[in-house]
């Protein structure tokens, strides 16, 4: 009843894409504004660029030294991703395979933390990490997103009891510990969670602000999205390097999402990401 | 139990407390051991260096209520967090309904909508801020100017603020919530329309009496999820209107920065942090609460 093109159809094709232009402008206009000079922003902020002038982005590369802060970038969001895999599916794996009482009761003492924002614990964990001189360092900011694996346990801890147990039996059989067995025959076989995990936290991750704001904030160290936080501070008011800092900044999870676009709308539609 | 067997069952459960133990240890440094400094540091006047702080008892609670700015960011934050989740579901549902129509270009609509959700909060904010901006270069000013009128406040108007804050919310969100409910439109029996066509049912009452309430899954989680993050918000009204003009759009997680880090009033602002946290357990109780009823009628 719904499978059928119908005049209906066409007209809220009709607005809706208009709604979709009307959605995209403050893109187009951050876009279109990186090509041009002041004097052209502000007389005709919507038309497009006179000429394809590179000029902005040349002075916003020498402003922010891109490259040093994508890779800073990169490195801080693959290596908490990678923790938060492996340390959500190693004791997801014990939680879901060894219900005895000491399982049941790690199962409820995360659950607790499920509900605890960040906003209730950063002052002390403000305190701890500079007690620990942890403050400023990669290693402090990836410690703090492997918390994330409190999330992937979840996840994974439903993912596993709905899998069948002979080919473990068969390995524990054959002799394999559980360590063994667990990265031999049972990770492999959640890669659907896995996927999706990987997704939506290196989303998550990259994205994040609050966490890099409060523990890395030094110039040299500093992600992609503190350093443009950084930048806002000295050159705000010059929108001529401004803008096209922001395009660049935002260039990387765009290509992201045009690559990942299937399993993004895959794991939402999967019902399996609840976050 | 004899002492061999004690031995080997401790020999048997090992492996399996190694695969927890990392993550029990991260959690615990990292979530609950701050969860209870943060609920003693609530009842002191610590200020992150003096070693002894001295007990206060309830005052930095009573503070909350009488300290004009932090007050303001509690008020703040619900006004936020009950305008949002409304104004976003009312919209996600029918943008959920006509991205699952026959339109040929449905899969790049839905790109576009759910675009935002990939962007840091951080960056939306500065782009917005390109168009609101009170400043004669700002978007919506130039345009106003070229076509001769006076330009407007905008983001500088303390009246306005809270509201152009609640839009460009309403812009990055609303794609990412339709999306859960577009999933659950997928898993709704088709016989049951089937079944109203022939009793006669217009498109109205099968919006009403069958759409509306098998979308109460999807309901349960993006109202939930949509409340969370709205109490929870920093990074967009931080690079929007950085909490101002005053303390027009400052947030209960800005507040808690400001007086607990920038101004090293822990005691205070673990106060707030623990109001926050039962504000949070509420409303997750009352809404998971109502909601899942809502599920359970439908099964």
């Amino acid at each position: 009843m719904r499978k059928k093109y119908t005049p209906t159809t066409l007209f809220t094709e009709f607005i809706l894409l208009a709604v979709c232009i009307v959605f995209m402008v403050p893109i187009y206009y951050l876009f279109v504004s990186t090509f041009k000079t002041q004097r052209e922003i502000v007389e005709a902020p919507l038309a497009l660029p006179s000429s394809l002038n590179l000029v902005n982005y040349m002075r916003a590369l020498e402003t922010m030294d891109f490259f040093r802060h994508f890779f800073n970038s990169l490195l801080i969001t693959s290596l908490s991703v990678i923790l938060i895999v492996v340390l959500g599916s190693m004791a997801a794996y014990a939680i879901a395979r060894r219900p005895n009482r000491l399982t049941k009761f790690l199962r409820s003492y995360f659950l607790i933390g499920f509900m605890v924002p960040l906003q209730t614990t950063m002052l002390p964990l403000f305190l701890i990490m500079k007690h620990l001189g942890l403050i400023n360092t990669y290693q402090g900011l990836i410690f703090l997103h492997s918390n994330g694996a409190v999330f992937a346990l979840f996840l994974y801890t439903d993912f596993i009891r709905a899998m069948p147990r002979d080919l473990e039996e068969a390995s524990f059989v054959d002799g394999a510990g559980v360590f063994r067995t667990f990265w031999q025959i049972v990770f492999p076989l959640l890669r659907p969670v896995t996927a999706t995990l990987v997704i939506f936290n290196t989303i998550w991750i990259w994205n994040d602000f609050l966490l890099s704001y409060l523990f890395l904030s030094s110039n040299d160290k500093s992600t992609l999205i503190m350093q443009v936080y950084n930048g806002v501070g000295l050159y705000f008011t010059d929108w001529s390097i401004m803008m096209p800092v922001l395009v660049l900044a935002v260039t990387p999870m765009i290509i992201f999402y045009i690559v990942m676009q299937r399993h993004i709308v895959a794991g939402l539609t999967a019902g399996s990401l609840r976050g | 139990m004899s002492k061999k067997t004690l031995v080997q069952s401790f020999g048997n459960e090992l492996p399996w407390l190694l695969l927890v133990a990392p993550a029990f240890l991260i959690y615990t440094v990292l979530t609950i051991i701050p969860l209870f400094h943060t609920f003693f540091y609530s009842f002191t006047n610590f200020n992150g260096l003096a070693p002894n702080p001295d007990f206060v008892g309830l005052d930095n609670y009573l503070r909350v209520f009488s300290t004009r700015a932090v007050s303001t960011s509690f008020s703040n934050s619900i006004v936020y967090a009950v305008a949002v989740p409304l104004i976003i579901t009312l919209l996600a549902i029918p943008l959920a309904l006509l991205l699952d129509s026959q339109m040929r270009t449905r899969h790049l609509q839905r790109a576009i909508f759910f675009f935002p959700s990939v962007i840091s909060a951080l960056f939306l904010g500065y782009i917005w801020n390109f168009v609101l901006s009170p400043s004669s270069q700002g978007l919506i000013n130039s345009l106003l100017l070229s076509s001769g009128q006076r330009k407007m406040l905008l983001l500088a108007d303390p009246k306005a603020a809270m509201a152009l804050l609640i839009l460009v919310t309403v812009w990055t969100s609303t794609g990412w919530h339709s999306c859960f409910y577009l999933a659950n439109l997928q898993v709704i029996d088709q016989a049951l329309y089937e079944a109203a066509s022939i009793d006669g049912a217009g498109a109205m009452q099968r919006f009403r009496f069958i759409t509306f309430p098998n979308l109460a899954p999807a309901m349960t989680i993006s109202v939930l999820f949509l409340l969370l993050n709205s109490l929870k918000v920093f990074d967009l009204p931080f690079s929007l209107t950085e909490g101002g003009p005053g303390y027009a759009t400052t947030m209960v997680t800005q507040s808690i920065i400001t007086e607990g880090i920038n101004s090293n009033r822990i005691g205070f602002a673990s106060a707030m942090s623990i109001m926050f946290l039962a504000l949070i357990a509420l409303v997750t109780f009352f809404q998971v609460g109502v909601m899942s009823r809502r599920e359970e009628k439908l099964a």
